[in-house]
């Protein structure tokens, strides 16, 4: 049994934690943690951090002691220079959080890029657990609407500089201008985002802790993950009635099954894919061919198969990416907004316009 | 065989002389058989017999009869012989059996009567008949007199009997004897001597004062009084008896005069069937139809165990677990209706059962007439309630889900815990 760490930071890293948390109970409803059980297969602990209480509030299936609270106003305020400085005054404080719950096999944080807890908490966290631990973590990393504003583009290209200079052991990304795709208003939009990165990830936890006919263990997906440039995305797919195999693992790599756009024969650089579902379903001959046909593009593909009697095929992929040219868009933009910020700044430094205004009354006084 | 005839004749009559000589004997009653001495006497009641003179040799002796003072007989006989004479009634013989000398002459007599009741007193007397003491006779006076003569039915006459002793002796052992007459309740006694008494010479009283309450018009002849007495020396006399007066008495019967108050109680339940839990209301409704009005009614209603009494009407009022109902007066033709409802707490059959009393004037007795009674009312059926089932499970039956709803309980509140921030 596979010992596994969920950190979810900043108010996106709560929500993704809180859904994965719901997802473990099997999606049964409000109150099925009053009388269900969390169906993890590994010992999964998970945590969630914030410096707005009110974001930790809103949790309902993540357990009062493990969201974890660190006293700074109501947030950082999207500064992520703050928020480094408050990770810094309470680093000891959340180490001694994680360090209580014991040793792990593997870590995930998952965060938003462009927040201010999550993007400047991540970093320094990830490099601390390094530090301490010999077991890999993997950051999970939710990149922003495009045009949620220059602060939070801004805060995304230095969050991803950050989390890869940490030493982390991968970057998987979750795009929410490609999900957007999903619709409908922005609550459910950002319900809808949070609950598929979710069930990717306990897919992805089952998959790592499961008797296989064919076997993808965590040895497998350390070796995908530390691939092409560190940068990873996760493609899931589950069949529709009577939808064939090989039509299923098509759909999971296809970007309507992707968390992060990318062409996977163009870009990736390893994967695995890993099915799952009653045999009957599960014909080798277009598995086969469905793989191979991966790997003729990606080079080696890690490929398990788990037998579930009565259920359809689900494929979970996660491809390791050699280019991202959808990044590189973002940090084009990320440069621009970044420039625009310093070009305001400037502005209003040489302007001072209203402080003019101001000085107008400069040695009157009321007179009543 | 003429000769066994004779004699069976002559046996016949030797035992008929027999028995008649026998029954001659009986008759007499021997009051003296012995001596007496010259000068003195023997005296029988108020009579005297005097031995005068005694004649030692000519075996004779001389006799006076005197009724106190008055000589009544002057007899002289000898030897076995006698001489007779009355008393009351009664025959008197004197016997002289002997006489004898000495320093008083003697003689042996024996005297006999033919009924010794009427004897009193007797004995020897020393000196004769002038020594003598001789008994009087009491005569009592009866007088009974009633006032008012004439009274209205329902009234009171008040009647006095007393007695004068107009005789020569005092009346002793003296006993009355009164009776109330038919169709007069006695009303009140004052006076009532009816224990032995003695009357002196002269002597009146009062014996009997009572008041009689007429219960029927008419004219009524009360019954005379009788008293039954003895003079001093224990001597008998014929009873006495008073005059007889008239009473009378008008008007209506004392029935007739007579008022009721009769009050009618009923009652009625709704429903008379009911589930354990469930209420029966009850109206007690009450009707004078008597032609006098009730006082103080009052009413007990005894609620078996099993009932329960729920609410009432506001002159209903509970004391010691007892409902009661109070009403000072109740008018002719007068009605009123009770509600009260009572609940079922058990199973059963049962009735209600209402005591009652009042009290009214029926214009004829001083004292008011009192009525109580109690009446019940028809069977109440409770049965099973519709939850009852429930109740009569094994504990378990609800223990079970008990424990189960309060572990779920226990549950959710520390899962709610475990996930409240």
């Amino acid at each position: 049994m596979l010992n596994i760490l969920i950190i979810g930071n900043g108010q996106c890293g709560n929500r993704i934690l809180d859904a994965v948390n719901k997802e473990a109970f099997g999606g049964k409803g409000k109150l099925a943690k009053f009388y269900s059980k969390q169906k993890y297969k590994s010992r999964v602990e998970t945590i969630a951090i914030n410096t707005a209480v009110n974001d930790l509030k809103e949790l309902k299936y993540t357990k009062a002691k493990d969201r974890i609270h660190i006293p700074h106003l109501h947030g950082v305020g999207a500064n992520r220079n703050v928020g480094k400085q408050v990770f810094a005054e309470n680093h000891s404080h959340i180490m001694r959080q994680i360090e209580e719950r014991g040793s792990f096999d593997v870590a995930f944080v998952i965060t938003s890029a462009s927040g201010g807890t999550g993007s400047s908490f991540t970093p320094p966290l990830i490099k601390e657990i390094k530090e301490r631990h010999d077991f890999p973590v993997y950051a999970i990393v939710v990149l922003p609407f495009r045009e949620e504003g220059s602060l939070y583009l801004q805060n995304t290209a230095f969050c991803l500089k950050d989390i890869r200079e940490t030493g982390v052991d991968g970057i998987i990304l979750a795009d929410n201008q490609f999900l957007k795709q999903l619709g409908g208003d922005v609550e459910s939009a950002y319900n809808s985002i949070n609950d598929m990165i979710a069930k990717r990830i306990l897919f992805l936890l089952d998959a790592l802790d499961s008797e296989m006919m064919m076997v993808t263990d965590l040895g497998d997906f350390k070796t995908v993950m530390s691939g092409g440039a560190g940068i990873a995305t996760i493609g899931f797919y589950q069949a529709e009635k009577d939808e064939p195999i090989r039509t299923t693992i098509q759909k999971s790599l296809s970007p309507a099954g992707l968390l992060f756009s990318t062409d996977v024969y163009e870009e990736a650089s390893r994967s695995m894919i890993i099915i799952r579902g009653d045999k009957s379903y599960l014909s080798i001959d277009e598995i086969s061919t469905e793989v191979e046909k991966l790997s003729a593009s990606v080079g080696h593909v890690f490929k398990g198969i788990i037998v579930r009697k009565g259920e359809r095929p689900q494929v979970l992929s996660v491809l390791t990416l050699e280019s991202a040219s959808e990044l590189e868009n973002l940090y084009a933009v990320a440069i621009d907004a970044i420039n625009e910020e310093r070009e305001k700044k400037a502005r209003v430094l040489e302007d001072r316009n209203v402080d003019k205004v101001f000085s107008k009354i400069d040695g009157l006084e009321p007179q009543y | 065989m003429v000769q066994t005839k004779r004699m069976l004749v002559l046996i016949i009559c030797i035992v008929l002389l027999s028995m008649m000589s026998a029954g001659n004997a009986s008759a007499k009653q021997i009051l003296y058989n012995s001596t007496i001495e010259d000068g003195d006497g023997y005296q029988i009641n108020n009579y005297v017999i005097d031995v005068t003179d005694v004649f030692v040799d000519a075996e004779t002796a001389v006799f006076k009869v005197y009724e106190k003072d008055d000589l009544k007989h002057d007899k002289m006989i000898g030897d076995d012989k006698s001489f007779s004479f009355e008393i009351e009634g009664e025959d008197v013989e004197v016997t002289l059996v002997s006489v004898g000398g000495g320093i008083l002459p003697r003689v042996t007599v024996t005297i006999t009567i033919s009924d010794d009741d009427i004897v009193h007193t007797k004995g020897v007397v020393d000196g004769g008949h002038d020594k003598a003491s001789f008994s009087g006779t009491p005569i009592l006076e009866i007088t009974k007199t009633v006032s008012p003569q004439e009274i209205a039915v329902g009234e009171t006459a008040r009647v006095t009997v007393s007695v004068t002793n107009a005789g020569d002796d005092d009346a002793t052992g003296v006993r009355f004897s009164d009776s109330i007459p038919a169709r007069f309740v006695l009303q009140e006694s004052f006076v009532s001597e009816t224990g032995k008494m003695s009357l002196d010479i002269g002597d009146s009283r009062q014996i009997f004062i009572y008041e009689l309450k007429a219960t029927e018009s008419g004219t009524f002849t009360l019954d005379p009084t009788t008293a039954t007495f003895s003079n001093e020396a224990g001597g008998d006399f014929p009873q006495a008896s008073s005059n007889s007066p008239t009473l009378t008495v008008e008007g209506d019967s004392l029935e007739e005069a007579m008022k009721e108050a009769e009050l009618q109680f009923t009652i009625s339940l709704e429903p008379t069937s009911v589930q354990r839990t469930g209420f029966i209301d009850v109206k007690v409704h009450i009707k004078n139809t008597g032609d006098a009005p009730a006082e103080g009614v009052s009413m007990d209603i005894l609620i078996p165990d099993g009932l329960e009494f729920e609410e009432g009407d506001d002159e209903i009022e509970v004391v010691g677990n007892v409902p009661k109902l109070y009403l000072s007066s109740f008018g002719l033709q007068q009605e009123k209706e009770i509600s009260y409802r009572v609940k079922a707490n058990s199973e059963g059959t049962y009735t209600i059962t209402t005591q009652y009393s009042y009290q009214y004037d029926n214009a004829v007795d001083e004292d008011l007439q009192e009525v109580s009674d109690e009446l019940t009312t028809t069977s109440i059926q409770v049965v099973k309630g519709q939850y009852d089932s429930l109740l009569e499970q094994p504990i378990y039956v609800y223990a079970i889900p008990l424990v189960l709803i309060i572990a779920i309980g226990g549950w959710i509140f520390y899962r709610h815990r475990q996930y409240r921030f």
